[in-house]
């Protein structure tokens, strides 16, 4: 095999394509950007997961003054109930620790949150806040199970999952996962096409060439493979702007936009980034590489 | 392959072969039983659609046979299989009617693209590629592009092409079909010096002048069956 041969043999072709060879370029390079944010996306929502995790906790809020659950029965909770909760939940099996936060503790940890918002930490006291038992779960999506059996006991005014509400949120990154893995899988089944006509083309404008290599006895694989390396090499081309998009992403949106404005959470990492490249390339080659392989032992016969 | 020795005294030989097409009633090679031996010179006469092409794609395997044999160089073509087709086409040169050359290549890059697609390194493409445009008489037009040539030159760069690999077997499609007399002998000439050289040579013509003036084998087709093979024979029954 004569790589300098093959080599032009494939430049020609390209250069005669141009036009194709752009658009194949441009619909890879967009579904595999795209698909490269989903996974991006998915990272996401693992790192966020890990992060918030292990902080979130389970509070069980007891009765105070104005309560109005009927657990409460109008008053507020007892020493007797708070002692007998804290013995319970200390013996539940999912339970890793339990700290008690009196309504002072709850104010001062208030003031700290809001203390951007004087407005609203003037018009709380105290005695506003509810007193509360901060549960530390082993296992974080075991809270059905400590809810079950404290939400309604007397005393319990509440019994509230932090984690829910990261859960909303993790819904909103998984649809926008979805949504990019659909628009990604539409754009690659357009790529496909794309691919399939433009060897197509390639085969049909070089049939004069390709019928002297039958002719002369060139193998299969030498007359194929010109045609194949342009398509793995449109497809690697476009897998490169796809890595590109991807790395734009992480450094303009995510650590220049996201992360000076939501400091509080974790966000995906550059390792992250590097770790998704190589996959954006070998689905680049693959796809690229496949498509053309069909098309030519539909259209090029030896 | 057991048939191996025999089969070699004819370099191509068709056993009962026929070849129908699905979308023609008569098949255009009907039981045809035809011998040609190692280095001789066979012309395949017979008007259009009398079953020439047919006769010469069977020995490329461009077609396969509806029943019969066909053995080139001692191998049964039905029992080659699909990766060794090139093989089998490496040992068989093609001249046509059109040349069939590559027009924005020069003449030395013709030559040489056949020799470059089968994998050759090029100081042998660079040694052999001169000799045979001497050979074909074309020293010294290595440069030119092919529509700078007369037909006649280009049909001997086709056939500088066809024997650059010394195949066993030349196979010759009409190739004086679009070229006037004195050019046609030129090319008849080249193609009686490279059959010299050993190379089998099968022809096929509608040029009676040629084929009278040669005095060679000639087999007849009509409507896919031979109807003739005589050893030195004329175009038509005269002789």
């Amino acid at each position: 095999m004569r790589a300098q041969f093959v080599l032009s043999e494939i430049g020609i072709g390209l250069r005669r394509n141009l036009t194709m060879t752009i658009a194949v370029v441009v619909t890879v390079a967009i579904s595999l950007a795209l698909f490269g944010s989903g996974l991006l996306i998915r990272k996401q929502v693992e790192t966020m997961k890990d992060f918030w995790y292990d902080k979130v906790e389970v509070s069980v809020y007891l009765c105070g003054q104005a309560s109005q659950e009927p657990s409460c029965a109008g008053q507020p909770v007892t020493q007797e109930q708070r002692d007998q909760l804290l013995a319970d939940l200390r013996a539940t099996p999912q339970v890793e620790e339990v700290f008690y936060e009196s309504q002072e503790e709850a104010f001062v940890h208030f003031r700290e949150q809001f203390q951007d918002s004087p407005d609203l930490v003037e018009n709380v006291t105290a005695e506003a806040l509810p007193e509360s038992f901060r549960v530390k779960l082993r296992d974080p999506t075991q809270f059905e199970v400590v809810a079950g059996a404290f939400q309604g006991r007397p005393g319990v005014e509440e019994v509230q999952d932090q984690k829910a509400l990261l859960e909303g949120f993790f819904n909103v990154l998984n649809k926008m996962q979805l949504l990019a893995l659909i628009i990604a899988g539409v754009q690659v089944m357009a790529a496909l096409l794309l691919i399939s006509n433009t060897i197509r083309v390639a085969a049909y404008s070089r049939r004069r060439e390709t019928g002297i290599m039958r002719l002369v006895g060139a193998s299969n694989l030498y007359i194929q493979l010109p045609f194949l390396l342009e398509g793995v090499l449109a497809g690697l081309v476009g897998a490169g702007f796809a890595a590109g998009a991807l790395v734009a992403l992480k450094k303009f949106l995510i650590d220049d936009q996201l992360k000076p404005t939501f400091a509080f959470t974790a966000f995906v990492g550059w390792e992250d980034v590097l770790a998704i490249l190589p996959w954006l390339f070998l689905t680049g080659a693959l796809l690229a590489g496949l498509s053309s392989f069909v098309t030519l032992r539909r259209h090029l016969r030896v | 392959m057991a048939d191996a020795p025999v089969a070699w005294v004819f370099v191509i030989r068709l056993d009962n072969v026929t070849k129908s097409f699905p979308t023609s009633t008569r098949p255009a090679l009907d039981q045809v039983n035809v011998d040609i031996d190692k280095g001789e010179f066979a012309f395949l006469v017979g008007s259009s659609g009398s079953g020439k092409s047919t006769f010469l794609r069977l020995l490329l395997k461009e077609e396969i046979p509806t029943s019969g044999k066909v053995h080139v160089a001692g191998k049964d073509l039905s029992r080659l299989s699909r990766w060794k087709v090139p093989a089998l086409r490496r040992s068989i040169g093609c001249v046509f009617q059109d040349f069939r050359l590559l027009p924005n290549k020069t003449v030395f890059q013709n030559v040489a693209f056949a020799l470059e697609v089968i994998g050759k390194p090029r100081h042998i493409v660079d040694a052999v590629v001169p000799e045979v445009l001497e050979l074909v008489g074309l020293d010294g037009k290595g440069k030119r592009l092919p529509n700078e040539l007369s037909g006649g030159e280009q049909q001997r760069v086709a056939v500088a092409r066809a024997f650059v690999n010394r195949p066993m077997i030349l196979i010759a499609d009409e190739p004086t079909g679009n070229l006037d007399p004195n050019t046609s002998v030129g090319i008849m000439k080249l193609l009686d010096r490279i059959n010299r050289t050993g190379t089998t040579v099968v022809m096929a013509t509608h040029d009676a002048a040629i084929v009278n003036s040669m005095r060679r084998r000639v087999v007849e087709l009509e409507d896919g069956k031979v109807i003739r093979d005589q050893a030195r024979g004329v175009y038509g029954f005269a002789g």
